[in-house]
């Protein structure tokens, strides 16, 4: 499908991290969650009922001026892996990659700006920014928003705000959540009294690329759990806020760890650039720890040679089905190991 | 027949509703029904599985398992749907099941109401009640920060917006 080498040919515009805090920050991530008044919600609706919420979404979608330079994917005209490389890119969610009749992603190039149609709710706003980047990030996904509600009928109640599938979206339908690395609070052991000393029943603290307290590549998602009883400006200033607190922990525990052991830290920095310029078999795990390793090294100004925005780009390119898709055929792990090695030498050559 | 609510008029309204092999009967006045929040009484009959729900919900003697059948008119979603799925139908649901939804919104959200963005289209019919309890909010604020002169301030505007003929929210809110 063109419209999806297109958008494959260029790394979104969030992995450019050219922010200060980019190291610390990997992205953060805004979505707005709508839904078309009386229309049964997607689990609820039958298909010809998706098709024609579809159908009237679409073309205002359109006419957005936000959306100017985006094109539309239906997700049952490209194939499973294409649907896994759009889930990779956190443009569209595993649901939507084995449910997907009926349902659309509508994506800006760039990847800074989508819309996925008929996911949990009828429409699922999304913007990503690098960095902490919260307020701009809203702005772009407010003003899509407005365009949007000039010409479609919200399900909106005044006591309970804007209406969602599930109740816990119900109010702003707000999500706003900011991927942040801490290496720094893992390795001197202080990640879980920092969690807990920063203990708000207003947000949930994620590993990355699992559930508790598994982090892999030292990567956390913070995100608001609450979305009814406060505006959008404090949402997004609250986690603002608490994220910059957690960056300053981070900061602290890694200069405690050059004043007590920099050499330690420094040679464990460069054994992880080091293996990956070299080894010929790595695990995404493995990859993921090696790459915050060296992560942290740019961030500390020990390593010089390669940039945020290149092991952000490695990040996306060593999932499984990118990797895939750039060697153009299915692949065992073993072989996908090998491939993944492969592209990191080349990369960091 | 006495309305079973307010116990002073006369009841208008009679339901015979049979479920699980038990008899309920409820015998309400208009008023009442309609204070009850039940105003699709003037609509139609389908309704009145939700006004035996929500009259049934707050009787200490109903049974449990008593609103099992009920089912949102505008999608046919059942709240046992929503607790087997975890979403609701439809966002009629969110008034159809309001009398459930409601304290399982206050665990999740805390006990408040919406304070964020509304659609065009609502336009400035909230903004009123809006401004109020955000004002309110600042008035809890300033007065544990012991900033009493601005607390004054707030508590004076609060007044005069609740007494300007457009106000039409609840006067109390903590």
């Amino acid at each position: 499908m063109s419209a999806l080498k297109s958008l494959l040919e260029k790394p979104a515009e969030w992995l450019t991290g050219q922010r200060e805090e980019s190291e610390m920050v990997l992205s953060c991530r805004v979505r707005l969650a709508r839904n078309l008044d009386k229309c049964p919600f997607t689990h609820m609706a039958r298909p010809s009922a998706l098709r024609e919420i579809g159908d009237e979404i679409k073309p205002i979608l359109q006419k957005s001026p936000s959306l100017e330079e985006a094109f539309i994917i239906n997700l049952n005209e490209i194939s499973e892996p294409e649907r896994m490389i759009l889930m990779e890119r956190h443009l569209i969610s595993f649901d939507m990659v084995k449910n997907f009749r009926n349902r659309a992603l509508v994506v800006q190039l760039g990847e800074k700006l989508s819309v996925m149609i008929n996911e949990e709710d009828h429409l699922r706003l999304q913007s990503m920014e690098s960095g902490l980047s919260i307020q701009q990030a809203y702005e772009i996904i407010d003003r899509l928003d407005n365009e949007i509600d000039e010409r479609l009928l919200y399900a909106f109640s005044e006591n309970l705000g804007y209406l969602t599938a599930c109740t816990t979206n119900v109010g702003t339908g707000l999500r706003v959540s900011a991927m942040v690395h801490l290496p720094g609070l893992v390795l001197s052991n202080e990640i879980g009294n920092v969690i807990k000393s920063l203990s708000n029943v207003r947000f949930t603290v994620r590993g990355m690329y699992g559930e508790g307290s598994e982090a892999m590549g030292n990567f956390f998602q913070i995100s608001n759990s609450i979305t009814l009883g406060l505006s959008e400006e404090e949402t997004v200033k609250n986690l603002e806020t608490y994220v910059s607190n957690l960056l300053e922990f981070e900061k602290r525990a890694r200069e405690d760890l050059l004043k007590e052991a920099r050499s330690l830290l420094e040679d464990k920095i460069c054994r992880a650039y080091g293996i990956l310029k070299s080894a010929r078999l790595v695990t995404s795990k493995e990859a993921m720890g090696l790459i915050s390793e060296v992560r942290m090294g740019v961030g500390l100004g020990i390593i010089n040679t390669v940039s945020i925005a290149d092991l952000n780009e490695l990040l996306i390119m060593i999932k499984p089905m990118h990797l895939q898709n750039l060697y153009g055929r299915t692949m065992g792990s073993r072989e996908r190991d090998r491939a993944r090695a492969d592209y990191i030498r080349t990369r960091l050559g | 027949m006495i309305c079973q609510f307010c116990k002073k008029r006369e009841a208008t309204i009679h339901f015979t509703n049979v479920e699980n092999n038990k008899v309920y009967k409820i015998h309400i006045c208009r008023q009442c029904a309609e204070t009850q929040g039940f105003d699709e009484l003037k609509k139609s009959n389908f309704e009145m599985g939700n006004l035996i729900a929500g009259l049934l919900d707050s009787s200490a003697n109903a049974p449990v398992g008593r609103v099992k059948e009920n089912t949102c008119p505008n999608c046919g979603a059942s709240y046992v749907d929503f607790k087997r799925l975890g979403r609701l139908g439809c966002s009629q649901c969110y008034d159809f099941f309001k009398a459930q939804l409601l304290p399982l919104l206050r665990s999740i959200h805390g006990d408040t109401s919406h304070l964020g963005k509304v659609p065009k289209r609502m336009g400035n019919k909230v903004s009123l009640q809006r401004r109020v309890r955000v004002l309110q909010d600042e008035l809890a604020r300033a007065i544990e920060g012991e900033q009493y002169e601005r607390a004054a301030e707030l508590r004076d505007e609060i007044k005069r917006l609740m007494e300007s003929g457009d106000y039409r929210g609840k006067s109390c809110q903590r």
